[in-house]
């Protein structure tokens, strides 16, 4: 990830940085983070489950929580492990809600995310008021908190986000098939519901790997904005893809400097507020979706209207293809 | 535990108690008109996002609790659901993907405010998450002679405020709520129905926002609504109990989680959480348990109702002079409820197997005459083969009752024989 070893002066700006081969690995691993995030939230925003991983991000709290209280250690993969398996808890207990209860689609995921986030909140709280040693940093994982990883973690983080990135390679196709035509793919004997729950896995794997660097209340931005931002620009699968996880590094990064210089910053926010940034330019700026390009499309409609139709060419393409509503 | 825990300290407990029943109220009362308009997620989006206008109020010099923050947050909902809209129709986005756009901004923008200048107001970053009911009670504003939490009083002031306005527009809000298209057609004003709604969401949710938090407001909104929403179905019904519903975890989790040494308001949530996986599966309708029960029972008396009709057609056959020879040999679940007919005396075991006693009888004639019946009803009216008649009676004679049954034979005729020509046992 990098050659850089021992330290690296840097002078610039206002204050004099010193860049530590830490800090270094940690930027690289959490830039990870954010392009995977990216990646795989395409899917999670196409496939109109962007606030799934909300679920999934609120319960993970439990499961780091629990790892810790069961294991003793602020080891950074136990934690992890722990709120993805209460992650994939909440999702299931969402699908069975759905499945069997009355309750409304909305209603069931608001009732996963606040029931489990509170449940997290009443372990932690319990944890911090017995004095468990190192229990207090666990309220870190609320909102993120990147200066405490070290380099190791950050290796983890670039893994897990490289696998998850890779399995979605793998199931490119067949995703993108169902993101579009879910009926189709259905008719033709693709095993929907498999694919379905394997793109919802991988979103609530980039949740738990994002939670160091978002937090568990805002991790969920990092699978909804960036492709947000990146469907903006393009209407093709792979360029969203690429530039979205592009957006996600360049939001994480932006976070990860941010709070480096000042600590009192959690990393989650500022993660968010860059990426929600780079997503306001999209959405003004980007050509022929963006709000400029349509006013001035619209503008211009209105004063070409006694052309014949076929002849405007500031008419927006024909996109059948198109999957927006 | 005593009386005394609630009196000391200044009736501590009480106060804390109190201001997070109230707060629940509130919620409980908005939270079921925005869960059956399928609204919740929205409830959670303003809970988040009212976070940034809460903070600038109390920068421009509000206190927490009050007017001004109220406004701030009513503002910053506002603010929420017009980016939300703004989203969707000038950049196509999906509702929920310009929601999760919208409120994890203003909620990351709240946080990063409230980090920024936590030492100038206070706010802590921790209570915007998940409150501090415990420290509730130690801020208080003499009312009448009594020292009041503000907290308490700016709740009480929103639900009572809530509740009228609730109660004022209710008509307006069913409507609304079950037929969109049908109220505005008829005169509703919708768009000001939803705002107000909207409006209420952020008032219910900036009151509770001190005591329980940001995210576990949304628990209070939605989970005893839900949870009341399997319980009845009249709106009105179903609004009384959210309240309630909401006032009896808020008292229960605070004392579980003061026993447990934990934080209430997380602690309330999961009392929430309970009461709603209680009543998915034992609500009387809608339960689990109780649609498995019922569909069982159904099958049993099916079961049951089978075996009598078997056993009364044998009977028929062996008294018309050709009996029976060859039988099918019982299944479990036939043996089953020959078993239990036995014992409720409706079969006896006789040298020539089964056979009905008096009681059975009389149960096995109303089964045989609602399928004969529906035979000959069927058979007139729907033009089916004769081999087709049986299938559909055999279902559905254990659906008739007595009065249906009149109403066919009156239609039929009293002397009719079924389409195979078999008598029809007649009506006691």
């Amino acid at each position: 990830m990098t050659g850089i070893a021992g330290t690296t002066p840097v002078v610039g700006g206002i204050l004099p940085l010193t860049i530590s081969h830490n800090t270094l690995v940690v930027a690289c691993g959490v830039a990870a983070v954010g392009f995977a995030a990216g990646v795989v939230g395409c899917f999670g925003v196409l496939r109109r489950r962007a606030l799934v991983g909300d679920a999934a991000a609120h319960a993970t709290l439990v499961g780091v929580a629990l790892a810790f209280l069961a294991t003793g250690r602020r080891e950074l993969s136990v934690l992890l492990a722990g709120g993805f398996i209460s992650a994939m808890a909440a999702l299931g207990v969402l699908v069975l809600l759905r499945r069997f209860s009355r309750t409304r689609d909305d209603a069931a995921t608001a009732i996963v995310l606040s029931v489990a986030f509170g449940l997290g909140i009443t372990i932690v709280s319990g944890i911090t008021a017995r004095g468990i040693p190192g229990g207090a940093g666990l309220e870190q994982f609320l909102l993120g908190h990147t200066a405490a990883l070290t380099a190791a973690d950050a290796w983890l983080l670039g893994t897990i986000s490289a696998v998850a990135v890779l399995l979605l390679l793998l199931a490119l196709k067949e995703a993108t098939l169902i993101a579009f035509d879910p009926s189709f793919a259905a008719a033709t004997g693709w095993p929907v519901t498999a694919i379905d729950y394997l793109l919802v896995t991988l979103v609530a794997v980039m949740v738990v790997v994002g939670l160091p660097a978002a937090g568990a209340v805002l991790v969920t931005a990092l699978v909804v904005i960036p492709p947000v931002a990146a469907r903006q620009w393009t209407d093709r699968v792979p360029t969203m893809l690429l530039l979205s996880g592009l957006f996600g590094v360049m939001s994480a990064l932006f976070g990860v400097a941010v709070s480096a210089v000042v600590p009192r910053l959690a990393t989650g926010p500022l993660v968010v507020l860059a990426s929600a940034f780079i997503f306001l330019c999209s959405f003004v700026a980007a050509p022929d979706r963006g709000w400029w390009a349509r006013h001035r499309r619209r503008s211009q409609t209105e004063f070409e209207r006694p052309n014949p139709p076929g002849g405007d060419q500031s008419k927006p393409p024909e996109d059948v293809e198109s999957f927006s509503t | 535990m005593n009386l005394s825990f609630f009196t000391d300290g200044g009736g501590m407990h009480a106060w804390a108690i109190a201001t997070a029943a109230m707060v629940a109220a509130g919620c409980g009362l908005v939270g079921t008109l925005l869960v059956v308009r399928r609204m919740s997620l929205l409830g959670d989006a303003i809970s988040h996002a009212m976070l940034p206008g809460i903070v600038i109020a109390v920068l421009a010099g509000g206190r927490p609790g009050g007017l001004l923050v109220l406004l701030g947050a009513v503002a910053a909902a506002l603010l929420t659901v017009w980016l939300t809209q703004v989203l969707r129709t000038e950049g196509g986005l999906a509702e929920d993907a310009g929601a999760g756009v919208a409120f994890t901004t203003l909620f990351a923008l709240g946080v990063v405010m409230v980090t920024a200048v936590a030492s100038r107001i206070d706010l802590d970053p921790a209570c915007v998450l998940h409150g501090v009911l415990e420290l509730v009670p130690f801020d208080t504003v003499p009312v009448l002679g009594f020292e009041v939490p503000r907290a308490f009083l700016t709740a009480a002031v929103v639900f009572v405020g809530l509740s009228l306005a609730v109660i004022i527009t209710w008509k307006m809000q069913v409507f609304t709520a079950f037929d969109a298209e049908a109220a505005r057609a008829a005169g509703v004003p919708v768009a000001a129905v939803t705002t107000g709604l909207l409006v209420a969401t952020a008032l219910a949710t900036v009151a509770g926002f001190e005591a329980v938090g940001a995210i576990l407001v949304v628990a209070m909104l939605v989970v005893p609504a839900a949870t009341a929403e399997l319980l009845t179905r009249r709106l009105h019904r179903i609004t009384i109990l959210a309240i309630l519903l909401g006032v009896a975890a808020a008292g229960i989790g605070y004392l579980v989680a003061w026993w447990c040494n934990t934080s209430a308001a997380g602690m309330i949530a999961v009392v929430l959480g309970c009461e709603y996986l209680l009543a998915v599966f034992f609500a009387p309708d809608d339960g689990l348990v109780s649609r498995v029960f019922t569909r069982g029972w159904f099958h049993w008396r099916v079961a049951c109702e089978d075996r009598l009709a078997a056993c009364w057609r044998r009977e028929e056959m062996a008294a018309q002079g050709n009996p029976l020879v060859v039988a099918n040999r019982p299944n479990l679940g036939e043996r089953l409820a020959d078993r239990w007919l036995a014992i409720t005396g409706r079969l006896n075991h006789g040298p020539r197997g089964w056979t009905l006693t008096r009681r059975g009888r009389e149960q096995a004639d109303m089964v045989v005459r609602s399928h004969r019946l529906w035979e000959t009803w069927l058979g007139r009216h729907a033009d089916l083969p004769l081999d087709h008649l049986h299938p559909p009676a055999e279902w559905i004679e254990h659906h008739l009752g007595a009065d249906v049954r009149r109403r066919i034979e009156a239609e039929v005729g009293t002397r009719a024989s079924d389409p195979h020509g078999r008598s029809i046992p007649p009506e006691p």
